[in-house]
């Protein structure tokens, strides 16, 4: 551009990339896999009680976890300008900050993952050639409990934290809503969900018809519906605030992220699943099925995501 | 008393010319591909023959309670004993939360340095050595007016007092340190005109 005052790229509303969205996916992810997984754990029936193995989803959210935190973590440090001073945000911290206090959270939150990680996967650490692990394991292993606890409740925080990190900017009506972190925290179950049922599956070789399989199952239509609720509460805080609030609803309709929001979050994300259910049972309950409709789960998610940060930059007060 | 620094730019005076975009860029030595201080001209605004157009001064507004101060995870943005929000290059990571955060759109990251950027006033080459900010100094036609809010006998005092004014997005409760005086079409635009030929 020649504007006799300057080049404007540099006022670009949106400063956080498709990067970003990745990054939030996976800390959503992350946390909402664990979540289901230890929840299920707690609220397993007395004779999976008896038992001293542990179930393919709790395995699967023990892989998925660690994994993708350390990927999102990943994506949120290359994206530093000086990504070899990320060390600096270790050491400095300023409490009034969301994504310091996040930094803080996801300094726990990532080794308890991994400590619990090699707690629950420790009969397959050999079958991994990652014998070498097992002592650790044992040593880890008394600690089960609090490692549990502490972990279910720091994967709250960085589920919610991520929606918190967005919400905090007054700059754009569609972020600075109080639901963005309730509808971040809830699409992460959903997430979590889905990634635990392809992983259990393809990983743990569970059956299809498994008990925890179908019980994890049975919670994916409240958290949709939940999900879609808090959707339809960020709309409505934007419509009845009026002004520039209200003209964000514009991305609903117009560019881009409109089709991003359609087909994919509406579409693939809820669409599918829910006529997914109108399926015979039969066929509803191959492998294949089941595969497909979680990955179109995941679709919604991520797509979730990179709609709310993209829209959400676009309108500015 | 502390100081309360602040900025006046009189879009009534203001011709658009870009002196101070320019003395800015020369005084931060600032990269070619970013700014930290620019007017735009917008508009026309209004029929012909009483069209006008807006002098938008775009630069960091030094909020009182700044958005970008309390996003910064380590604390690299910064309000000095000054009151003025500064960047501690040392401390910056560059994680962007201020560029997104800020409502005026003013930070960016100097892709230089690699470190977020935006107008201090001049805080460390000028105001320490007692000078104006260099963009005040080029100003060409006196629309740009700095000095202490908190000295009644300031200029800047006097001009708030006798001159409507306003802030940007004062909604936002950010409570800018830069006031903007409005344009006045009609009688005030030829008394201005006649003002800057010296015929009043
Ligand atoms: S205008 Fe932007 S960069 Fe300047 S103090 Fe306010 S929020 Fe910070
Ligand atoms: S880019 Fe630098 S100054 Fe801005 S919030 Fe991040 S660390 Fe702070
Ligand atoms: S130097 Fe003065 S007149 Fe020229 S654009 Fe800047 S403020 Fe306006």
């Amino acid at each position: 551009m020649n504007n006799i005052w300057g080049d404007m790229a540099q006022y670009d509303p949106v400063t956080w990339n498709w990067i970003i969205a990745i990054y939030l996916f996976m800390a959503g992810l992350s946390a909402g896999s664990i979540l289901i997984g230890i929840g299920l754990r707690w609220y397993r029936s007395e004779d999976d009680r008896k038992s001293t193995k542990e179930s393919a989803i709790l395995k699967a959210a023990a892989i998925i976890s660690p994994i993708a935190i350390s990927l999102g973590l990943a994506c949120l440090v290359f994206d530093l300008t000086k990504p070899f001073h990320f060390w600096l945000i270790l050491i400095n911290y300023n409490f009034e900050s969301v994504m310091a206090l996040g930094v803080l959270a996801l300094l726990a939150y990532s080794p308890l993952g991994i400590a619990y990680a090699l707690i629950v996967l420790r009969d397959e650490l050999p079958r991994w050639k990652l014998g070498f692990l097992l002592p650790v394991a044992q040593v880890l292993m008394p600690f089960r409990k609090a490692i549990e606890v502490l972990l279910f409740i720091l994967a709250i925080g960085v589920g919610a934290y991520t929606g918190f990190l967005i919400s905090a900017m007054n700059a754009y009506p569609m972020l600075n809503t109080a639901v963005l972190p309730a509808l971040f925290l809830v699409s992460g179950l959903s997430a979590g969900a889905a990634a635990n049922l392809v992983v259990a599956l393809l990983m743990f070789n569970v059956d299809s018809h498994d008990k925890e399989l179908s019980k994890m199952h049975r919670l994916e239509l409240p958290v949709m519906a939940i999900e879609m609720m808090f959707l339809f509460m960020l709309f409505c805080a934007l419509y009845f605030k009026g002004g520039a609030a209200a003209l964000a609803l514009a991305s609903l309709t117009t560019g881009v992220w409109a089709s991003v929001f359609w087909i994919g979050v509406v579409g693939i994300g809820f669409g599918i699943p829910l006529l997914s259910m109108l399926m015979p049972a039969s066929s509803r309950h191959t492998k294949t099925a089941m595969i497909m409709v979680a990955c179109s789960g995941l679709t919604g998610v991520l797509a979730l995501r990179h709609f709310i940060i993209y829209a959400g930059q676009s309108y500015i007060y | 008393m502390s100081k309360r620094l602040i900025m006046i730019h009189d879009e009534n005076k203001c011709i658009g010319c870009q002196a101070c975009n320019i003395a800015c860029r020369s005084e931060n030595g600032t990269p070619d591909e970013v700014t930290r201080l620019q007017v735009r001209v917008e508009g026309p605004f209004g029929d012909a023959p009483n069209l006008h157009f807006k002098y938008n001064r775009v630069s960091c507004q030094q909020c009182e309670d700044a958005p970008c101060v309390k996003v910064c995870p380590t604390g690299a943005a910064y309000v000095g004993e000054d009151g003025l929000v500064s960047i501690k290059a040392e401390k910056c990571v560059g994680c962007m939360y201020c560029v997104a955060a800020c409502p005026y759109k003013v930070r960016f990251m100097n892709p230089e340095t690699k470190v977020a950027d935006k107008c201090n006033f001049c805080k460390e080459t000028r105001l320490a050595k007692g000078e104006l900010p260099a963009c005040v100094t080029a100003c060409p036609t006196d629309a740009l007016i700095f000095g202490d809010a908190n000295d009644p006998s300031s200029e800047v005092v006097k001009i708030l007092n006798t001159k409507p004014s306003y802030q940007d997005k004062t909604h936002l409760g950010t409570k800018p340190r830069l006031y903007r005086i409005p344009t006045k079409r009609g009688g005030s635009s030829h008394e201005q005109y006649l003002g800057r030929y010296g015929a009043i």
